[in-house]
């Protein structure tokens, strides 16, 4: 989940925090040494996050594009300049556009606004924004909710109170809201000062940027894992019965199936499962970190050495093509597997089925998948050549069943042509003859088409009539015997109506007798 | 869409009175002559189609759409009106479907043109369509009864569609204020039953239907609030296409569908076979599948046009044609996909749209690429059966964010080279899953076919060194039979043999002196002698067994079989194993520092956690260097157990445990017949491997020489 820094840096940021018996900070100082606090933690314990970095005063600028080079993002954030008025509007479709050049529009993106919460005054200002918002026109809408899915954490530098004495806290309320709810509001506690700052940040970090950590286990093995990024929790049917799903931090394999029988299913996210050493001081937030490199990197060797049974499952599975179905909680599956990249690098993955207990029709319910042992006869056969997957459907979808639509004429002359064109062939298409005759009479009685019973009727009678002299005398009888069969149908009350009645051919002692000679 | 929207309920209503039998003027030409035959004969006249045919028709095809997008979930009831209304289903799931409604219509036949047009209106079905809409489904049945005090958050939402012929806007007037009446009445009366719910939203669409080239008597109008409940919108359309591309329209409006153009199938000509030309096939889908183009406003971009409608887009993509001719090759790449959605050809009958989904349906895929002027082609979906139902799958094509991770071999544990990798391979195979009936769903214990899956997954990795260094009996060839069965839920007698010959086996070789495939990596020299080999196996393969010990007495007694095959008398020989083993360990310790430690404690603590039962029994029986030998702690069953000749020494290992279980068995089962004839409690066990094999008797596991 990328992350956007977007950095306030508009001429308010440089208002000095007045603090008794220390140097002079400005708001600004206070920001940044938050973000390095958030880029510092990033960079041991989230390294993976993509993130960029926006400044914006009245207008924006992309500071730096998407990177794990929290290097540079400190480096830049450090050397910002100081600009004119604060315009959110603008930025904020900054941000849009930054993320959907990158990412498309279905990644989910956290989007991190430091500001100190005066947000600008007349046009442009966040309340002259949120004031016009029900009079934009469709190519200037206001860039809130963003398309993709996104969380939206505002960073005050300021206090609460303060920000309640003028309109800003409402106007930034109000963002969180139109981002459909997905964000918060941190402001700070206490006097502005770097302390303040600091626990500001780390609740963020807490609540954003915390690793997920977890076991996977599969019958008595098992291993410490990260899953990276994070999977977020979500609600299930929002109308009848809400329930909120988050993944557990036991992950247990329920067995194994072939990649061609789970064959490409969708997915609502994906995640890296890395195997981490149990060594648990390391996981603790930005401590500890910085004197024993030297012992931390030998301790890395060391768990490098030692049997991880990650390592083993990846191995096996792109071996045998296969994939680990894994329950992430009630009701709630996905699937493990060997994913490798553009560079022969491969890694464990773990992507996350929509929760529920039947998320792939292929695949029926999961609770309902068992050992193969206990079938009767293994379903793979003998010698693998079978697979019990996919699950059939109970009924068959209308291009699966040969239906008859005649909406095109098109599609009515080809059914006519069919039945003549076997007309002609009588008797060795006898059985495709009637099959065909049947399939019309069929949907002609279902669309209560009488008059076209009548017509191939007529046209069949017209055959019989033009038979060659050489055709075979059982052709002449199984026309008009199928003809007389269609007029009978087209009367509608007779007992030949019936949908389910077929028009059979007619015995004669030809077809007997012409078999055996 | 949510499960209980407007879209839950659809109720047709088709207008069954005397004019509806009048012809639609829309004539179709089916006798098509071919030049040759052409001469001298008379075509047929060309035939049109009733209203009513037009009608019955048209809405077929929306419930064929309806039913290929969405088999579950999203119910239609067929109504017929005349001089009173024929209902042609219910809401039961089993009765959704295409066929079971034609073959009722076929019932009802064409209107009767000599019926008394007095008695006749589509009011009938309209008042029993509102009826239909208060009767509760199977679907909110079953989440009312979950839901239990939540139960009025299940929602009674529908529409009414309504194919009829109008006199005028008044006529429409009078229809719309009868289903309001009808709306107010029935809800008072479903207020008051369990088996009905008041209607909370209702639809009303109302298609005026009329003959080509006559002039409409009613106006179209959009929606239109009536009341709080009810929403009503009228149509008026000539019978025949008009007819057909309006429900096709009402039908994607309605279930949130929309359209995409397969372009550039390549497709054998009819007629010179060896010939192809490029076919286009319109699909229906859930409009999700476009949602990256929606969001992203690149619907114009992604090579959508207007169709003849005018009304409706659609997304244009081109067929890839797939690389491998093979069935299968292509289905074992896993992509990274992010919806999948049930299709439904327009055009379901015309033969590109039958080549397509034939070629799908034969099990291959077909990726589909976005149209661009320029650039590089993007692969957005993909069109893939499963089961015979095809698919259209939403391709990832934007960047990922999880683009070069850091490779498994540069974690944890991606040093190690020696992984039993084929093992666990052959492993996950055995692990496969395979689904069972829900009639057959729970076994004896309540267990669902998952739990099961689980168990059995516990059972097989109750011993299961990752590395082949760390493993001697899972490198002979050997030792398969046992290991594969020891693992078993339950063994048959037969099975119990297999074992028992695995183990004579061993003890053959280990007469014979065959070498064994032990690892070198970590000892000094040589490594172990033969005799020291052998016992690391012996030890080793009693580890495996001991872990399945308590699954059943057969288990048990391929562990007696173990145990009195060992070359060495169990007291003496676990004397110097700890001694020895303690050397051993402190080797290794030394090299491979303090994860190695864990690790061997880890796989104890691993091979006795399967029972918590007996968890304080096996921290006295634990074989480990770093606890202190059990001997002064009695065992608690002592008042149960007969302890064996204490004077003769310390109680070893095996006597414990051998004990123990015999107790625990003996409240099962009957006394064994050797127990009961036996002298002083001393019973001569294996006499027959005595005769066979020459080997050492041995008496209540305590050996006797």
């Amino acid at each position: 989940m990328p992350t956007v820094v977007l950095m306030d840096a508009s001429l308010s940021m440089t208002r000095p925090v007045s603090l008794e018996g220390s140097e002079d900070f400005q708001r600004k100082n206070l920001a940044v040494h938050g973000l390095t606090m958030l880029f510092e933690h990033m960079a041991t314990n989230y390294k993976l996050e993509f993130t960029a970095l926006v400044a914006f005063s009245s207008l924006w600028e992309l500071m730096v594009p998407f990177t794990r080079d929290y290097n540079t993002l400190q480096e830049t954030l450090n050397n910002l300049e100081d600009f004119d008025k604060t315009c959110l509007e603008a930025a904020l479709q900054g941000v849009s556009n930054v993320m959907q050049q990158e990412w498309g529009s279905g990644c989910p993106c956290q989007v991190v606004l430091v500001t100190d919460g005066s947000l600008g005054i007349g046009r442009g200002s966040l309340r002259h924004s949120l004031q016009t918002l029900k009079q934009r026109r469709d190519d200037k809408k206001f860039p809130l909710p963003f398309p993709f899915p996104s969380k939206l954490f505002i960073m005050c530098i300021a206090n609460a109170e303060e920000l309640q004495e003028t309109d800003a806290m409402d106007n930034l309320e109000q963002l969180i809201s139109l981002n459909e709810g997905d964000g918060q509001i941190f402001t700070m506690e206490g006097p502005l000062c770097l302390k303040s700052v600091q626990s500001m940040f780390g609740k963020l970090i807490d609540q954003a940027y915390s690793p997920f950590h977890a076991v996977l286990h599969c019958g008595n093995l098992s291993s410490d894992v990260q899953v990276f990024p994070r999977p977020e929790p979500m609600i299930l049917d929002e109308e009848v019965d809400p329930i909120p799903k988050a993944v557990q931090t036991d992950l247990e394999i329920v067995g194994f199936i072939e990649i061609g029988d789970i064959a490409s299913p969708p997915v609502i996210s994906r995640h890296l499962v890395l195997p981490i050493a149990v060594n648990k001081e390391v996981d603790e937030v930005g401590t500890g970190n910085t004197d024993d490199v030297d012992e931390e990197s030998s301790a890395n060797q060391m768990a490098g050495k030692s049997p991880n049974f990650c390592v083993l499952l990846h191995g096996s599975l792109k071996v045998e093509g296969m994939v680990a179905l894994v329950q992430l909680g009630p009701e709630w599956y996905g699937m493990l597997y060997s994913q490798a990249d553009s560079k022969k690098k491969s890694n464990l993955m773990m992507s996350l089925f929509e929760p529920g207990p039947d998320p792939l029709p292929w695949l029926g319910k999961i609770a309902q998948l068992g050992p193969t042992s206990d079938a009767a006869e293994n379903p793979y056969g003998e010698d693998d050549s079978k697979s019990p997957f996919p699950l059939q459907p109970k009924t068959k979808r209308s291009y699966a069943q040969n239906v008859t639509v005649w909406i095109k004429a098109s599609g009515l002359q080809t059914d006519v042509q069919k039945i003549l064109r076997n007309a002609r062939k009588l008797p060795e298409k006898t059985q495709t003859f009637y099959k065909e005759l049947n399939r019309l009479r069929k949907a002609a009685l279902a669309f209560g088409f009488w008059e076209l019973l009548k017509g191939v009727a007529e046209l069949l009678e017209r055959e019989c009539t033009m038979l060659p002299d050489s055709a075979h005398p059982d052709a002449a009888f199984q026309l008009s015997h199928a003809a007389q069969q269609l007029r009978l149908a087209s009367t509608g009350d007779s007992q030949q109506a019936a949908f389910d009645h077929n028009i059979t051919p007619m015995l004669t002692d030809f077809s007997s007798g012409g078999d055996r000679m | 869409m949510k499960m209980f929207s407007v879209s839950h309920k659809t109720v047709f209503v088709v207008d069954h009175c005397p004019y509806m039998a009048e012809s639609s003027r829309q004539q179709v030409e089916c006798d098509i002559l071919t030049k040759s035959r052409g001469q001298g004969v008379i075509p047929l006249a060309p035939i049109s189609k009733s209203l009513w045919t037009c009608a019955v028709e048209c809405s077929m095809e929306y419930c064929r759409i309806l039913y290929d997008v969405y088999p579950a979930g999203k119910l239609v009831n067929y109504i017929v009106s005349d001089s009173e209304f024929h209902s042609l289903n219910t809401w039961r799931q089993e009765e959704q479907s295409t066929h079971e409604l034609m073959s009722a219509l076929a019932a009802v036949g064409p209107p009767n043109p000599q019926e008394d047009p007095e008695c006749c209106s589509i009011l009938h079905g309209l008042v029993a369509a509102v009826e239909s809409l208060c009767s509760i489904t199977e679907y909110q049945h079953e989440s009312r009864t979950t839901l239990m005090e939540t139960a009025e958050r299940v929602a009674n939402r529908g529409r009414i569609i309504c194919l009829t012929n109008a006199k005028s806007d008044t006529h429409v007037r009078m229809l719309e204020d009868c289903v309001q009446e009808t709306i107010q009445e029935q809800n008072k009366l479903a207020a008051g039953s369990d088996r009905l719910m008041p209607i909370q939203q209702c639809e009303l669409v109302l298609v005026h239907v009329y003959p080509q080239g006559d002039d409409t008597l009613v106006s179209d109008r959009s929606k239109k609030e009536i009341s709080s409940v009810l929403i009503s919108e009228v149509h008026s359309v000539r019978a025949g296409r008009h007819l057909a591309s309006k429900l096709n329209m009402l039908v994607q409006h309605h279930f949130d569908l929309a359209s995409t153009t397969i372009t550039n199938i390549p497709m054998k000509e009819e007629q010179h076979a060896n010939t192809s030309a490029n076919y286009d096939v319109e699909l229906l889908h859930h409009r999700d599948a476009h949602i990256e183009f929606i969001k992203s406003g690149d619907l114009h971009m992604a090579g959508s046009t207007s169709r003849d409608s005018g009304l409706k887009e659609t997304v244009t993509l081109k067929w890839c044609t797939p690389r491998t001719n093979s069935v299968g090759m292509d289905n074992n790449e896993l992509h990274y996909c992010t919806g999948a959605f049930r299709m439904s050809p327009v055009d379901v009958n015309s033969r590109p749209s039958s080549c397509l989904t034939n070629f799908l349906l034969n099990g291959r895929s077909v990726l589909l690429e976005q149209p661009r002027k320029s650039g590089s082609k993007v692969i957005s979906h993909m069109l893939s059966s499963h089961g015979g139902e095809i698919f259209l799958h939403v391709l990832n094509s934007t960047r990922s964010t999880l683009e070069d991770p850091p490779s498994i071999s540069e974690g944890c544990g991606g040093r190690v080279t020696d992984y039993r990798i084929t093992d666990f391979g052959e492993f996950m195979r055995e692990n496969r899953l395979t689904p069972f009936p829900e009639s057959s769903s729970r076994d004896s214990a309540g267990k669902t076919p998952s739990e099961r899956a689980k168990a059995q997954l516990e059972r097989h990795t109750r011993y299961w060194p990752m590395i082949i260094s760390q493993t001697t009996i899972f490198n002979m060839q050997a030792v398969v039979p046992l290991a594969n069965l020891i693992v078993k839920e339950s063994l048959t007698e037969e099975d119990v043999l297999t074992c028992q010959k695995t183990v004579y086996n061993l003890v053959d070789m280990e007469r014979k002196n065959d070498p064994l495939p032990i690892s070198t990596v970590g000892s000094r020299g040589k490594g172990p002698k033969r005799d020291e080999q052998y016992r690391i196996m012996w030890n080793e393969l009693e580890t495996l067994v001991k872990t399945h010990v308590n699954t059943s007495e057969r288990h048990q007694r391929v562990l007696e079989c173990i145990s009195a095959c060992r070359s060495k008398p169990a007291e003496e020989e676990d004397r110097k194993k700890r001694g020895r083993k303690r050397e051993d360990k402190e080797d290794k310790a030394e090299k491979n520092g303090k994860d190695e430690e864990k690790s061997w404690q880890d796989s104890d603590r691993l091979k006795w956690a399967q029972d918590k039962e007996d968890q304080t029994e096996s921290e006295i029986i634990k074989d480990s260097p770093d606890s202190p030998e059990p001997l002064n702690k009695k065992p608690r069953l002592t008042e149960e157990v007969q302890v064996p000749e204490k004077s003769k020494g310390p109680v070893s290992l095996l006597s414990m445990w051998t004990s123990r279980i015999t107790t625990a068995n003996s409240r099962k089962h009957q006394e064994f017949a050797g127990r009961i004839t036996s002298v002083n409690n001393k019973a001569e066990l294996y006499q027959n491997l005595k005769d066979e094999n020459g080997m050492d008797t041995h008496e209540n596991g305590k050996a006797t020489r």
